[in-house]
């Protein structure tokens, strides 16, 4: 590479990219790792804190997230009004039919370093419940990340021949009554 | 002359007070306040700052390494590896090229990295298959020790 070009290459190393993922049946958590590790830029050889080297980052359909477990009733989201007598206390279940991106904007905020940084990067951040996305984001895009977790298919999807083709544990015998 | 002893009077406490002083204000005169021209205020100021810089030093070294093995760790994943993966595998093949290096191939010789990660990658392969085989196959190339003195 001619020493004269080297201008090109620096606003191309430098320069903040756009990522999509697809958070549908994936993991929150997964998911919000993914997007802290982008939007501070730590995937890149060139980090440093205090360069200010972060990407955008989209997320959407966050409201078909799945939580692995019980933990859509066993996982408490608690805050404080700040007057007494506020403290609330809200399942994972409720916070999600309140605001369906509210868990994956939550996950990723205590994810990203506490500095003052962090409230830069999550306006970087763009949540969207489905799938349809603003022609102005949708033109940024640059790339879509592979999802975490591989989805199972359903019963539903599998052929028929698939089906007869999976192997048989203990096969009933002929005067066997199923209840 | 009537005095003639006067000179051999007057006796000088010390004549350098004032370039005493000023080896301790030249370091304080980027410093905030009183600080950086009262004496009494100076000395103080200025013995934590030395203080401070020597634990800078040696703060500037872990500093440095992380920053190194974070910025190596972000150019393998790129690849497709991990960064334990890559010096443990490194390590093994007898290549000693510390982090400070590696972090620069990975900034600025982008495709000389990728091939110490094929290398580790290649010996990480190695390993597995001689592990987790049954030693019929044979010994790998990269998994060779070679005896330099």
């Amino acid at each position: 590479m001619s020493s004269f070009t080297k201008s090109a290459q620096q606003w191309a190393t430098f320069a903040r990219s756009w990522y999509l993922i697809d958070a549908r049946m994936q993991p929150p958590g997964k998911i919000a790792t993914m997007c802290s590790v982008r939007l501070q830029g730590k995937h890149k050889p060139i980090y440093h804190a205090t360069s200010d080297c972060g990407d955008h980052v989209v997320v959407m359909n966050t409201r078909h997230i799945a939580f692995s477990g019980n933990k859509w009733e066993q996982k408490v989201y608690s805050s404080h009004t700040g007057y007494p007598g506020g403290f609330k206390q809200v399942t994972a279940a409720q916070l999600h039919q309140k605001d369906p991106k509210a868990i994956v904007k939550l996950a990723i905020y205590g994810m990203l370093p506490r500095n003052l940084l962090r409230r830069t990067m999550m306006q970087r951040l763009h949540l969207f419940p489905d799938d349809d996305l603003p022609e102005d984001i949708l033109c940024n895009l640059a790339e879509e990340l592979p999802q975490p977790r591989k989805i199972p298919r359903k019963l539903s999807e599998y052929t028929q021949e698939e089906r007869d083709a999976f192997p048989m544990i203990w096969v009933p015998p002929e005067d066997f009554r199923m209840k | 002359m009537v005095f003639l002893t006067l000179s051999h009077w007057i006796r000088s406490r010390g004549p350098d007070r004032w370039w005493r002083v000023q080896e301790v204000l030249k370091h304080a005169r980027h410093f905030r306040g009183r600080k950086n021209r009262c004496f009494r205020l100076a000395v103080r100021a200025v013995q934590r700052a030395f203080v401070y810089a020597t634990k800078g030093r040696q703060k500037k070294r872990r500093v440095m390494r992380k920053l190194w093995i974070s910025r190596i760790a972000a150019g393998t994943r790129e690849h497709g590896m991990k960064y334990p993966i890559l010096i443990s595998n490194l390590v093994k093949t007898g290549v000693q090229v510390n982090r400070r290096v590696l972090c620069d191939l990975a900034i600025t010789e982008p495709r000389s990295f990728q091939s110490l990660v094929a290398l580790a990658k290649a010996r990480r392969e190695e390993g597995l298959r001689a592990a987790l085989g049954d030693g019929k196959e044979p010994p790998g190339v990269f998994s060779r020790i070679v005896q330099s003195h």
